[in-house]
């Protein structure tokens, strides 16, 4: 067996950068294809190429891991960096979409009556589902700093249950988001107010479904004992994440719903 | 004596002397209307805030989202803007070649004017001279006062 005179981790060669990488031109040229030609298949190809990459990749670091140690403490400290600079490029991400709302929010042009909301939209009332939504997301931040602890004092049961909660909490804001976009009176084609909504709340949706699934990923793993109480970075990861989908929630709710009304 | 004592002792003096000259200085209740517990905040005069936006409205190479954003915080104001602030942004828009926002212009502070149905009148006919001279037409002219 070999030895290695540092903590780092040197990772064996992986053929994911690879599939991951054919998976995004798939993805980016299926779509092209889907617009100009009707045809759904390379974009199909890439939606699999994708997810066979993700599971196999992120099963690969559980098992480089929880299974076979490598991740020493200034292994685990990167990992910490790369979430924090991931999240913070997520960050900017949105950014993009909040001074799109604001640029036109703010200077309302004369197409749309030179007033925000413009001239009829008939917006969501944000002491309604929206307010509901608030405290969802705020509800299931309680949950999951609980599992949190839950895990470091090593109490199991208790683990499972927040997290479960902080799961089904999540779910339940896709759920009335769902509605919601259902039920709303306008439409991601009514004007900058329906491209602003529709695509920053939109964006966020995704991050919430994301968010949901990676802290199921960690539920998968908290039944099968992979966390100890001292180590469960992978958990950490996704609370980070939760909270930051949380406090864009907050942001998206202040500006569009209630100001933006 | 502990230390903490000595300091728990001289918290409460000052406190109850605190509490009188509350009442010495502070008489917010019963005093007469010139002792008012305003803010130390610099009050800006009305003309202040005309020439302010006078001037913001005046800015020789003003662009579109400045002027929009300009309107629309003059417009969520609780007053009707003076004649000499609503020509400044009719300059603006000529400016730009935007008679839509000129038009609106008219149209938000006959809306802002609420129930005073005598302000409007007054206003267009104190600009009647520069809508002539830019060539805007009144909402009235253009039969979109009816809804």
């Amino acid at each position: 067996m070999a030895h290695q005179a540092h903590a780092y981790h040197m990772v064996d060669p992986s053929p994911w950068p690879l599939t991951g990488a054919i998976a995004a031109l798939l993805l980016t040229s299926g779509t092209a294809v889907w617009f100009h030609f009707h045809s759904l298949t390379l974009l199909t190809m890439g939606n699999i190429l994708l997810l066979l990459t993700m599971y196999q990749w992120w099963r690969d670091i559980i098992r480089e891991g929880t299974f076979q140690g490598h991740h020493t403490p200034p292994v685990q400290k990167g990992l910490r960096y790369g979430m924090i600079l991931f999240i913070t490029s997520e960050v900017f991400f949105f950014l993009g979409f909040f001074w799109a709302f604001y640029h036109s929010s703010l200077a309302p042009t004369p197409e749309l009556g030179g007033c925000w909301p413009p001239t009829g939209i008939i917006t969501l009332d944000p002491f309604e589902v929206p307010l509901l939504n608030t405290a969802v997301l705020l509800a299931s931040g309680v949950t999951v700093t609980w599992a949190h602890h839950s895990i470091m004092e090593g109490e199991r049961k208790q683990a499972i249950q927040s997290l479960t909660l902080t799961i089904l909490l999540g779910f339940y804001f896709t759920f009335l988001q769902g509605m919601e976009y259902y039920e709303a009176p306008f439409t991601i084609a009514d004007g900058v107010y329906g491209s602003t909504f529709f695509v920053a709340t939109g964006f966020h949706g995704l991050h919430v479904i994301i968010g949901s699934t990676f802290l199921a990923v960690c539920l998968l793993r908290q039944v099968q004992y992979h966390f100890t109480s001292e180590h469960h970075f992978g958990f950490e990861a996704a609370a980070w994440y939760w909270h930051f989908v949380d406090v864009v929630w907050l942001f998206l709710y202040v500006s569009i719903y209630w100001w933006g009304s | 004596f502990s230390p903490v004592g000595k300091m728990f002792r001289a918290v409460v003096r000052l406190s109850t002397s605190g509490v009188r000259n509350l009442a010495r200085t502070r008489p917010c209740y019963s005093a007469p209307l010139s002792a008012r517990c305003y803010s130390h905040a610099k009050v800006e005069t009305d003309e202040e805030f005309d020439a302010r936006w006078v001037t913001y409205f005046s800015k020789p190479d003003i662009d579109a989202w400045e002027l929009k954003k300009g309107m629309n915080t003059l417009i969520g104001y609780d007053l009707v803007p003076e004649p000499k602030i609503l020509d400044s942004a009719l300059r603006a828009c000529r400016r730009l070649n935007d008679l839509a926002s000129a038009i609106r212009i008219l149209e938000a502070v006959k809306d802002k004017s609420g129930p005073h149905k005598d302000i409007y009148p007054y206003l267009i006919q104190e600009l009647q001279p520069t809508l002539t001279e830019l060539g805007i037409s009144t909402p009235e002219d253009l039969g979109m006062d009816i809804l």
